[in-house]
């Protein structure tokens, strides 16, 4: 029971942080596509970090400034230059994605996964079998509730709504929108970061291409799933999770019977599940639904 | 000096432009503190725009704002906040999912963190004080509009409001809710604060305000003058100003809402009494949509040559009528009958070769495709009643269009040129051009004057009152009663998806309004 548990940390940690980057820039107007791409260059940070200055504060820190600098220009790209928000995301995913790529390539010479010595720190064996499990997932929760708090419960967390639901009405009281678009995606990006960072440095202490195998667009889908509410979308990140970590076991148990690719794809039907039960369940699809249009007159 | 005759607000040559339209020029006006000063125009003379200089909202091109002595910085909301200046929207400015209490918070100073019952307590006593009785924990999207306006208000005066703006603030109203709204502003007046009031009624100008600044075509041709020394001839005069076309009496009374009854240049119709009414609704209910309230019991019928009005505080189902005639919305129980045909289950094209036609609330939403040419959108009828498979021959759509556009007055260069680049009159020409054709038999008219200068709004009228001399039905959805109570045989009142009222002429005002709130009188 104990290592399905750690396995579903271990799947959802990741996935609770990107989906937090998602969460905020969502309420403040933006829908994030480029998550994945945020998230694939904190990993491949994280580790470079770690290869060349051998300490895990300087690589988070690096990863943490990458990721941020990356949001500050789809800023730019999206409020700016007055891009599509949902083909910017895009483009700054294909940049996440390629741009490691190429990274590694001019560095090592290969596309070979890169290794690093050490990982983040683990939380110790004062917690038994779960020891092994790295800092940032026992900082998971803490992370949700500040978030929970910062987006419901202050004045700020009000604005960021109100710039999101409604620009103009923001504009109207002295907001400028734009401004807390920055701060938003600013914050968002050095989730991603963390987000990153434990699903290369977590457990696995690797970076190889295209190693975040979409799980910046599961994310978005949790994003949608819960509404928009920190504790919801992480809840459905999570959920996510489990239903990944039963697919491997699945595999084990059912390996020989049912085909391998149909219990690999069992997160990614979750997600198409998920998005379908959110337009059902009660206040999913109408708190979600302002959204999209951004009125502004 | 003194202090009685202090400007709260000065504002020195604003001028404002967007792209090549003027909507504020050298506009030099003061307003001295402590009174309500109500500034008038016709739609598009910039009255909105005046309101959004002095916010902070929009950055004039040239000149200075001062308020209560103090330059303002251009452009800056939080400065002209700063300096107590709050600005009421005419379509209100609150996030549809915030909770009253979020609302007046998110607006605030200060980043405290708070939990729902404090902020919940907090605003509740503010609300209280100012005796709106609404509830700190609601939804502003579950809010009736009335609702809205009241915590909008009260948002505004959340900080040490001095002057306090609002635009068009009975647009939305009923004419009881007008009433407790000036009762509210005169209160706020002994309170200390000043208040500008956008309006475009005389009726309502001469009500409440102490003095009137006129604005036409984005300059101020009346600078304040004393309500006591103007009456509602010359100020229509000054809002109208010298107008190319001379408007019948009644029409102008209508348009500057300077009179409270109107009704007097109907009786021609109704001739045909025993003829089959051109629109038979009988107990239709349709399915809730959640787009406004569904209909429920609408019984609804209108004779040959008649015009019947449709009133209500907007939001009451009106818009829900007009989708239900065009097969856009599920009936549920109940049967439409168009010219003695059996309609109710057949889809909109069936219903408009049956003739029905509708100009529609959003002109450039639902009236016009914006980036199409105009013969396109002037053919959009034939194409849609003919097969679909018949064959289309563009240069014989295109001359039609244009000798239609021409007997129809329309201002334009080519057909080809795009819908969008038409002013909003010449717009609704177009879509009357295409929608009052010979064949049509009931007209829906939705909000048909809305936005439109004085001029167009008369041809617009004009036009209605010749399809009602050709046999038409015309069904009018108006929220401008003075409109209604104009042009209309019969006016019936919706409330809550519900026809709460039907009136006769000669009209009482006081009873229409009533109806619209659901206040029953005593007869």
């Amino acid at each position: 029971m104990d290592d399905i548990i750690i396995a579903i940390l271990r799947s959802g940690t990741p996935l609770v942080y990107v989906t937090l980057a998602g969460v905020i820039a969502q309420r403040a107007g933006i829908w994030h596509l480029g998550l994945e791409g945020l998230m694939i260059a904190g990993a491949c940070a994280t580790i470079l970090g770690i290869v060349f200055t051998q300490s895990i504060v300087l690589a988070l820190l690096i990863a943490v400034g990458v990721c941020m600098v990356a949001s500050v220009l789809f800023w730019f790209v999206v409020e700016k230059l007055k891009a599509n928000q949902i083909i910017a995301g895009l483009g700054l995913t294909g940049l996440g994605l390629g741009g490691t790529t190429l990274a590694i390539e001019s560095i090592f010479g290969s596309q070979a996964a890169v290794s690093a010595p050490f990982g983040l720190p683990r939380i110790g064996p004062f917690f038994g079998s779960f020891g092994n499990l790295s800092i940032l997932v026992l900082l998971m929760p803490f992370f949700v509730f500040a978030f929970w708090v910062l987006l419901r419960r202050t004045r700020f967390g009000l604005r960021l709504a109100a710039a999101g639901e409604h620009p103009y009405a923001a504009r109207s009281v002295g907001i400028e929108p734009s401004r807390i678009r920055l701060a938003a995606l600013v914050i968002g990006g050095a989730l991603c970061a963390l987000g990153g960072a434990e699903l290369a440095a977590g457990s696995l202490q690797f970076f190889s291409q295209n190693m975040t195998a979409g799980r910046g667009f599961m994310a978005f889908a949790a994003v949608i799933f819960g509404a928009g509410h920190p504790v919801g979308a992480a809840l459905a990140a999570m959920f996510f999770a489990i239903v990944g970590a039963l697919g491997i076991r699945a595999q084990l148990v059912f390996g020989d019977r049912v085909p391998h690719d149909l219990l690999l794809g069992l997160p990614y039907i979750a997600t198409v599940i998920g998005i379908w039960m959110s337009a059902r369940l009660r206040g999913g699809a109408k708190a979600i639904s302002g959204f999209g249009e951004l009125r502004d007159n | 000096m003194s202090e009685t005759t202090a400007a709260v607000l000065d504002c020195h040559d604003v001028t404002v432009r967007f792209g090549d339209v003027v909507a504020l020029s050298n506009v030099s006006v003061s307003f001295a503190s402590g009174a309500i000063h109500a500034v008038v125009g016709q739609n598009g003379a910039g009255k909105t725009t005046f309101a959004r200089v002095i916010a902070g909202l929009i950055d004039p091109d040239e000149g200075s704002v001062r308020i209560s002595g103090r330059d303002m910085p251009k452009g800056s909301v939080n400065d002209a906040r700063r300096a107590g200046v709050e600005l009421v929207h005419q379509s209100f400015a609150l996030p549809p999912s915030f909770t009253v209490a979020e609302a007046m918070q998110f607006g605030g100073s200060g980043g405290k963190l708070y939990t729902r019952s404090q902020l919940e307590r907090r605003w509740q006593a503010h609300l209280d004080a100012l005796n709106i009785n609404v509830k700190a924990g609601q939804r502003i999207r579950d809010l009736p509009v009335e609702s809205q306006q009241s915590v909008e208000i009260a948002r505004a005066l959340v900080t040490d409001a001095k002057l306090l703006i609002l635009d068009e603030p009975t647009a939305v109203l009923s004419p009881e809710g007008a009433e407790k709204l000036f009762q509210r502003i005169r209160h706020l007046k002994s309170a200390g604060v000043t208040i500008i009031l956008i309006l475009h009624k005389i009726r309502e100008v001469l009500a409440i305000a102490d003095t009137v600044s006129v604005l036409r075509g984005g300059k101020l041709v009346e600078g304040p003058v004393a309500c006591s020394g103007i009456d509602a001839d010359k100020l229509s005069e000054l809002i109208i100003g010298p107008s190319a076309r001379p408007l019948d009496e009644d029409d102008r009374a209508a348009l500057t809402g300077s009179a409270s009854s109107l009704h007097t240049h109907v009786g021609v119709s109704g001739k045909d009494g025993a003829a089959p009414p051109i629109l038979d609704m009988k107990s239709v209910s349709s399915a809730p949509d959640g787009d406004g309230p569904p209909l429920t019991d609408v019984s609804l019928a209108i004779r040959p040559g008649e015009i019947v009005g449709v009133a209500g505080v907007e939001g009451n189902g009106q818009r829900t009528l007009v989708r239900a005639l065009s097969a856009l919305a599920d009936v549920e129980s109940g049967t439409i009958a168009l010219d003695g045909r059996q309609v109710t289950t057949l889809p909109l094209q069936g219903r408009r070769i049956a003739g029905l036609r509708v100009i529609p609330f959003e002109r450039n939403v639902e009236g016009l495709s914006l980036t199409s040419s105009l013969w396109e959108n002037w053919s959009a009828r034939k194409l849609l009643q003919g097969s679909l498979l018949s064959w289309i021959r563009p240069s014989a759509l295109r001359s039609e269009c244009k000798s239609a556009l021409d007997a129809w007055d329309v201002r334009y260069a080519t057909v080809a040129q795009r819908a969008g680049s038409l002013s909003g009159g010449n717009a609704q020409k177009v879509i009357l051009s295409r929608e009052m054709d010979e064949d049509a038999r009931l007209i829906i008219a939705a909000q048909p004057t809305r936005g439109l200068d004085i001029g167009a709004t008369a041809f617009v009228w004009n036009a209605l009152d010749q399809a009602r001399r050709r046999n038409c039905g015309i069904l009018l959805i108006s929220s401008d009663l003075d409109e209604i109570m104009d042009i209309c045989d019969r006016v019936v009142v919706m409330l809550s998806g519900r026809i709460a009222g039907t009136f006769e002429p000669p009209y009482d005002i006081a009873r229409i309004g009533a109806a619209m709130t659901g206040v029953t009188h005593d007869r």
